[in-house]
């Protein structure tokens, strides 16, 4: 199972995918693509806490990942 | 609008977006009788700019005016830029002036919004202490925040999680320099870059779009410094 947690207003919104349904894996393909075209940072989540890496193409065989909004000076 | 005079307003459009902030004067407006007539418009600083023009493309215009030789259709036309040209320049100006405000008053909202937020952090430390027990005075109990403080908290070290609880602030390294950092809680103007012996050296400010609520920002700003410091630090505003 794989997840994409998306930052948001609301905390964050959650999609699962199951790795072995190829109709969802492309849906989250499709999600990674839109969201990272969109300007959005991907990064896999390690499961130590540790910083984990960020990634450029999807790949459904990461657990978790997280997807930052592009960041502004403040 | 009659097509002449849709070039006319073309020709004095291109001219004020070639010429930048540089006020032109309205000089001249000529013919060139050639094999291809050609409609001029001339400015103070020597500036001219022309466009092709069709004997039908006048012909609507002519009538209005009521001219029918090269003088008075030159003398009609340049009456009528230099209504349309003066039309343009005073559009300009409400633009700018549209602009400026809107820049001041975002400035504006950001000092305050900068200020209130790096005085949370301070406030709330006096109030509340241990990550269990704290809650925040300006962020209440939403289902929003929860969310984002779990996030946040599922994602740093150990270490991070102990010190973030016991000082609402947590250190990380910077993945590039290998530099200090300390994240205070809070959304904006929250970050310090500490040197060897933890003392500040300045602080950074930047945050993710889209308004987030604490928890993301903070994980937002520690995943940034960790994976991609050089973007980050690019883009944030440095303050001593």
């Amino acid at each position: 199972m794989g997840v994409h947690i998306v930052m948001d207003r609301s905390g964050d919104t959650r999609h699962e995918f199951d790795i072995a349904d190829a109709k969802a894996v492309a849906l989250a393909e499709k999600r990674f693509r839109e969201l990272t075209g969109k300007g959005f940072r991907a990064v896999a989540l390690a499961k130590d806490g540790g910083p984990g890496h960020l990634i450029g193409k999807f790949d459904p065989e990461v657990e978790q990942t997280l997807f930052i909004p592009q960041l502004q000076g403040g | 609008m009659e097509r002449v005079v849709q070039i006319l307003r073309a020709l004095l459009q291109r001219a004020l977006s070639e010429n930048g902030r540089e006020l032109l004067a309205l000089a001249d407006v000529t013919i060139e009788s050639a094999a291809e007539p050609r409609l001029w418009v001339h400015f103070s600083n020597g500036y001219r700019t022309s466009a092709p023009l069709l004997p039908d493309d006048c012909f609507a215009f002519c009538e209005r005016h009521a001219v029918w030789d090269l003088e008075g259709l030159r003398r009609a036309l340049l009456s009528e830029a230099r209504f349309a040209y003066a039309q343009m320049l005073q559009e300009q100006a409400d633009m700018r002036e549209r602009q400026r405000r809107a820049w001041v008053t975002e400035q504006m909202r950001r000092l305050g919004h900068g200020l209130a937020q790096s005085l949370r952090p301070r406030r709330e430390a006096l109030r509340f202490t241990g990550l269990g027990g704290r809650t925040f005075l300006d962020e209440g109990r939403s289902e929003a925040h929860e969310r984002g403080m779990r996030l946040l908290k599922d994602t740093l070290l150990p270490a991070q999680r102990q010190q973030y609880a016991k000082y609402g602030y947590f250190e990380v390294i910077g993945g590039r320099s290998g530099k200090r950092y300390r994240i205070r809680h809070g959304r904006s103007m929250n970050i310090d870059q500490l040197d060897k012996n933890g003392r500040r050296i300045c602080g950074w400010c930047f945050f993710p779009e889209g308004n987030l609520v604490t928890g993301d920002v903070m994980l937002a700003q520690k995943m940034a410094l960790e994976l991609f410091e050089g973007d980050a630090i690019k883009i944030a505003n440095k303050m001593w």
